[in-house]
């Protein structure tokens, strides 16, 4: 018996220690990418200057709108996502004015507009950035309305969202991109 | 240049050869250390520019927005977030052999555990080889890092520098902890009486008592857990020590530096003070030293110290809470605020005042008053002048009356915001008059809804001979002994102080008595950041009824 249990837990070891080498090794599969619909809820969220923003009508773009979740304190994924969208901003140069790039915070108790306005310089983030925070209960419908809902901060996983604003459809991205991916996943949107 | 980085790679004591024959900057052993450290925390070079490095394979970062420390954390204990593994980069974890299994043994106890032979996952880092991976991101058995780590281009001079910092990065235990043991410590200040005292210290000594009776449970057996970790290893007795304060508080850093020389602590936890925490928090910062949320509703409160961590930023959270309500209320335009000359009142004001700066207001008319000079007379004239609709009125129940005859003045206000946390238990006498108009903040779960969250703490009252909770003092330490086991456990090893506080910072959202909710993130220093307004119901026996959100945004 006891022979058995110690069985389980070297298999258990075994596999923890695979899933570590994957990750250690950078062998994770490329990103997972579907075509969603996703009906936006009717809330209204406040941004980094402290104006209040009706998420239905900001989202309701003739711009490619891109969304993520994030939060100001973040140590991994958020630093990953929001490099992407400066060095999308800076790569795109004047054609950044025709893409709408929209982070909603998970963690809207911390993340203040002030927060906020100081997360966003430091990614150097160009206007057309629009970092949102709220009630929490606003940013669960939120969350809950992209299939996205991460009912903890610490629990979050990478996600980018990017509407055409031609059909209204979105592209779901989960996991990370390079730029140039970034990029070519915007012009499939529409950005030329 | 070359020169630069020979000159600091030799003070750096790192065995690197090179010819120069141009004089370099000295910098001494500390100055290369505090440049390391800075690269290392704030992400920023010798020279003043950010790092520059690159993240998968093609995203251009700048070191202020990617430090070492965002992933990695200030103690370097690493991190998982996000489904990304972040490993430890201590002293003691780079430069010593890694293996797949009881990654967190030494190399003398893998030996004595009976896994010496267990497969190497890789060998000690050299100077070179993680040099090589902070540029390449390849690491010594030649396998590629997880492309979110930034590959960093970095000079030879300024790879020296960093590469000397993480050879002292928790490179030791941090004082208070031994082979057996960690010391902590609780402060209190003179003021705080037996009764007080009592709530404090029984929960705490009660956690003590079941964690010291641990091992007694599992001996040597849970070297073999399945995570690797060995708690049997790990397993430290606590203690707890007081440390009474006497006399003035200016005297105080001495006292505490006199306590900390005689038996150094790794950390204080609770502690309480019916006064100004400055001078305590000032001591922890200038040594270093953790001190997990004191009850004191005037903490420091501040964006960037490091040590102290506060349940809430206390009555200047309710000031801010007051002007995130009004600044949204079209009485918003015109508001008089009456402080009490007290340094609660004028906590309360500055948490006021910044937050209606925040919201983009004009400063509002201020007025200072001593404690004893609220009467009606001087308040109904302040209240005339200038055509207030809005009075924010930072004073204690002395103030009743004066707010009594303003209710039933010709011209009262619209509005009237006024704290809990100075009205303290004579809240529900709060005249009948002005209830109507009278907003009151309140920093803590509605009375209604706590007796469920307040039970969880029953665990720890055995021995307590008083069970007035009236201050939430044993609730408080119900929920700082829930966090601390909790960051005792995430730390596994780590006995070192910012591993302490990185623990603390990586936590879930915890829902205890007290608050609604208490969060954390990675500098994140005050759990709550909740306040609701709440009015009375007419009636000898009022009940508080919810007028804003937990947090108003």
């Amino acid at each position: 018996m006891a022979a058995m249990r110690g069985g389980t837990r070297w298999v258990r070891t075994g596999v923890l220690a695979l899933l570590a080498s994957l990750a250690l090794l950078g062998a994770e599969p490329p990103y997972k990418r579907t075509v969603e619909a996703y009906a936006v809820p009717d809330v209204t969220l406040v941004d980094q200057d402290g104006a209040k923003v009706p998420l239905r009508s900001l989202l309701a773009s003739d711009k490619v709108v891109v969304l993520d979740f994030i939060f100001g304190t973040c140590t991994t994924i958020c630093p990953v996502l929001s490099a992407g969208y400066a060095n999308l901003q800076q790569r795109l140069g004047p054609r950044s004015a025709d893409i709408r790039l929209v982070s909603i915070s998970i963690d809207p108790e911390n993340d203040t507009p002030k927060v906020m306005r100081e997360y966003l310089k430091r990614y150097r983030a160009r206007p057309g950035w629009t970092f949102l925070t709220g009630k929490r209960e606003d940013i669960d419908r939120a969350m809950h309305a992209f299939n996205a809902y991460i009912p903890n901060k610490m629990s979050h996983y990478p996600l980018t969202l990017i509407r055409t604003p031609r059909s209204g459809a979105w592209t779901r991205i989960f996991g990370l991109m390079s730029t140039s991916e970034f990029l070519e996943e915007c012009r499939k949107a529409g950005i030329q | 240049m070359r020169a630069l980085a020979v000159a600091l790679v030799l003070a750096a004591g790192l065995a690197m050869s090179a010819g120069s024959r141009r004089e370099a900057p000295k910098r001494s052993r500390a100055q290369i250390l505090a440049l390391g450290e800075r690269m290392y925390r704030e992400g920023i070079l010798p020279s003043g520019e950010p790092l520059q490095g690159v993240v998968k394979g093609d995203v251009p970062v700048s070191g202020v927005a990617f430090t070492c420390r965002n992933c990695h954390l200030r103690s370097g204990m690493g991190s998982y977030e996000g489904g990304v593994s972040t490993p430890p980069i201590t002293a003691a974890k780079l430069f010593q052999r890694q293996f797949w299994q009881f990654p967190n043994l030494t190399e003398a106890e893998r030996v004595e555990a009976g896994v010496a032979q267990s497969k190497l996952r890789r060998p000690a880092y050299t100077d070179g080889s993680l040099a090589d991976a902070i540029r390449t991101g390849v690491d010594p058995q030649g396998r590629t890092l997880n492309d979110v780590m930034p590959r960093y281009d970095l000079s030879p001079a300024d790879m020296a520098i960093l590469v000397a910092y993480l050879k002292t990065l928790s490179a030791e235990y941090s004082p208070g902890v031994t082979a057996t043991t960690i010391r902590f410590a609780t402060i209190l200040t003179p003021e705080v009486t037996a009764a007080e005292e009592e709530a404090l210290r029984v929960p705490l000594d009660n956690f003590i008592a079941s964690h010291n009776r641990l091992p007694q449970g599992f001996g040597n057996r849970m070297y073999r857990s399945t995570s690797g970790r060995d708690m049997s290893l790990s397993h430290r007795q606590i203690t707890l020590a007081r440390w009474r304060l006497t006399g003035p508080p200016a005297t105080w850093s001495a006292q505490l530096e006199a306590h900390q020389r005689r038996e150094p602590v790794f950390a204080l936890l609770g502690g309480m003070s019916h006064g100004d925490w400055k001078p305590i928090h000032t001591f922890c910062e200038a040594h270093g030293i953790p001190c997990l949320f004191p009850l004191t509703d005037l903490p420091v409160v501040s964006d960037s110290d490091w040590y102290t961590v506060y349940f809430s930023k206390g009555l200047w959270q309710e000031g801010e809470a007051a002007a995130r309500f009004l600044a949204a209320r079209p009485e918003g335009t015109a508001v008089l605020q009456v402080v009490e000359d007290t340094p609660r009142g004028r906590a309360l004001a500055a948490g006021f005042d910044a937050a209606w700066h925040e919201a983009g207001k004009a400063p509002v008319r201020t007025v200072q008053v001593a404690r004893d000079a609220l009467g009606p007379e001087t308040l109904l004239w302040l209240a005339g002048q200038g055509g207030s609709r809005a009075l924010v009125l930072w004073a204690g129940p002395e103030a009743y009356p004066a707010l009594q005859a303003l209710a039933q003045s010709s011209q009262p206000p619209v509005v009237v915001c006024m704290a809990s946390g100075l009205l303290g238990p004579r809240l529900g006498e709060l005249p009948e008059a002005a209830r109507a108009s009278t907003f009151v903040t309140y920093p803590f779960r509605a009375p209604a809804d706590e007796p469920k969250f307040a039970r969880y703490a029953n665990s720890l009252l055995v021995g307590l001979t008083a069970l007035d909770n009236t201050e939430r003092i044993y609730t408080r330490m119900y929920s700082l002994v829930e966090v601390l086991k909790q960051a005792l456990m995430d730390m596994d090893r780590s006995y070192y102080r910012d591993a302490l506080l990185d623990a603390l910072g990586m936590q879930k959202d915890r829902v205890l008595p007290d608050y609604e909710r208490l969060s954390f993130g990675p500098g994140q220093r005050y759990a709550s950041k909740g306040c609701y307004v709440v009015q009375l119901t007419p009636g000898p026996q009022p009940v508080l009824v919810k007028r804003s959100d937990w947090v108003i945004h």
